[in-house]
């Protein structure tokens, strides 16, 4: 019976649906954990307690709202593209969960072995974008489509010194299968990447707080600018899977760099898949922090760090690491 | 046949209907936004097809250029130029609309009636599937035999950017 059910397991096809089913599960708990850390965080950070009434340290007050979110009725504005309208939060969230197949959490946890795993997480997390545009047209809302006029601009903009950087890794490491990037930085802590190519580190960073639209960064949907930006129009679980497509991308993007800088799985003692996960949590508080430190920038302003700072220095960056691997090997 | 051939099968067929009903989409819809969309769809369609063709590193291109970044830059266009219905100018159902309906069904049915009249004539012979080409090969083939084009299109990409900045700069100087 054991080995039989074993046997089934081998099966690609059954692997490939089995992966899927966790990574749904795990994102849907990622995102109720993230909603209660990201308020705590916020209140630790301005000096109140946070959510504290439901449930022991406000435990259950996630819980509470995502049923809120799935009790309440779904409203599609008058004069608004049906279909596109509906259409846009799931086109939001599905590219996330293809993005998890091929994340090396242990040499045991890997949803799909592949050889091209980076671009196809670089590919899918490129829709996002594309799913912000959609809600921002198709709500025929003047904010809305102000908040995906400057999402494209934004990504369009942050989404080359993302690339340039991830590329420098490749060429230093020869491969963009992330468990072979995993296992070049397995000599000790100082072999992992974010020693070796620090800028390539903070460029990463800067650009994925950009990509994921989190503040510093947020212009696309700045509460006091643009009422709620793309999602001002929408309600219920429609707005529900934005926001769980925003912390799963937060999550894709600091396991993405957990993969590329911080070693993956490896640890100084005790290699295992509990330091991914920590790490990658690790990240998502850095980020946390970020967006709870910073004040928003202008628009010409984010612009500005964009194309006169980021893009120079990952370029400078890649011609370097390129000149630096001809010269070793 | 087993397990996996009938959903390399079913795959096929899904391309194909993402192909073809996002091409309708593109061509029907009186709506900018929605024949961009249905541009989308056929662009997924083409890159699940690399995919059964086990070129995945194209598919993925596919994805990562012409869905994430020429299809936004569209959409951005269309914002721009402030097409918001976006009402193309087709009458309804005039004689003179239907007549322009037919000679362009008639154009598109042509070159698929030319190429399945030869498919039928002379049924290829079906090749094996090629293992998946490592990327270094390709990269080799690239910078090797196919240098030329390769900087050939790089040639067209600098003329693109750097006749954008020269427009650039004029309106600056005009303003």
């Amino acid at each position: 019976m054991m080995s039989q059910l074993l046997s089934y397991l081998s099966l690609p096809l059954v692997h490939l649906i089995l992966s899927l089913v966790v990574i749904l599960a795990f994102l849907g708990v990622n995102g109720i954990v993230l909603i209660y850390v990201e308020r705590k965080v916020a209140g630790f950070i301005q000096r109140r307690p946070g959510p504290y009434e439901v449930g022991p340290w406000g435990l259950l007050q996630p819980l509470a709202d995502a049923l809120k979110l799935l009790s309440k009725q779904l409203v599609t504005p008058m004069g608004a593209d049906k279909i596109l309208f509906w259409a846009a939060p799931i086109l939001s969230f599905a590219p996330v969960v293809i993005c998890f197949m091929p994340m090396p959490v242990s040499p045991m946890f890997t949803g799909m072995e592949m050889n091209l795993g980076l671009i196809l997480i670089l590919a899918f997390t490129s829709l996002n974008v594309l799913a912000l545009c959609l809600a921002g047209w198709s709500s025929n809302n003047k904010y809305s489509l102000l908040g995906a006029a400057r999402a494209v601009s934004q990504s369009v903009a942050y989404e080359i010194p993302l690339l340039i950087t991830v590329l420098a890794i490749a060429f230093q490491t020869g491969s963009l299968n992330l468990s072979e990037i995993v296992a070049s930085q397995t000599k000790g802590i100082w072999s992992w990447n974010i020693f070796v190519q620090p800028i390539a580190f903070i460029i990463y960073i800067i650009a994925v707080t950009a990509e994921t639209n989190r503040a510093p960064f947020d212009l696309p949907e700045a509460e006091s600018e643009l009422t709620a930006g793309f999602h001002t129009e929408y309600a219920g679980m429609h707005f529900g899977l934005f926001f769980l497509a925003e912390y799963s991308y937060m999550i894709v993007v600091c396991a993405v760099a957990t993969v590329l800088f911080l070693g993956g799985w490896h640890g100084p003692f005790l290699s295992g898949p509990f330091w991914f996960i920590l790490k990658t949590y690790a990240l998502i508080l850095v980020l946390m922090w970020f967006r709870w430190t910073f004040p928003r920038v202008r628009f010409d302003q984010l612009l500005n760090i964009c194309w006169k700072w980021l893009i120079p220095l990952s370029l400078i960056n890649l011609v370097l690491t390129a000149l630096l691997v001809k010269i070793v090997r | 046949m087993s397990m996996m051939e009938y959903l390399a099968y079913a795959a096929f067929g899904l391309y194909l209907f993402l192909i073809v009903a996002g091409g309708l989409a593109a061509v029907l819809s009186k709506n900018l936004i929605r024949s961009l969309v249905g541009l989308i769809m056929t662009l997924f369609g083409v890159a699940g097809m690399y995919f059964l063709m086990s070129a995945p590193f194209i598919a993925l291109m596919q994805i990562l250029i012409y869905v994430g970044a020429v299809s936004v830059l569209i959409f951005f266009a269309i914002m721009l130029t402030r097409a918001p219905g976006g009402e193309s100018g087709i009458e309804g159902s005039t004689p003179k609309a239907l007549k322009r309906g037919l000679l362009a069904l008639a154009t598109a049915l042509m070159p698929a009636v030319i190429l399945g009249a030869i498919i039928i004539r002379k049924t290829p012979e079906t090749l094996p599937l090629k293992p998946e080409t490592a990327l270094t090969v390709l990269g080799e083939f690239l910078t090797g035999p196919f240098a030329l084009s390769f900087e050939l299109i790089s040639v067209v990409l600098f003329v693109a950017m750097a006749g954008a900045v020269l427009l650039g700069f004029e309106r600056r100087k005009s303003e």
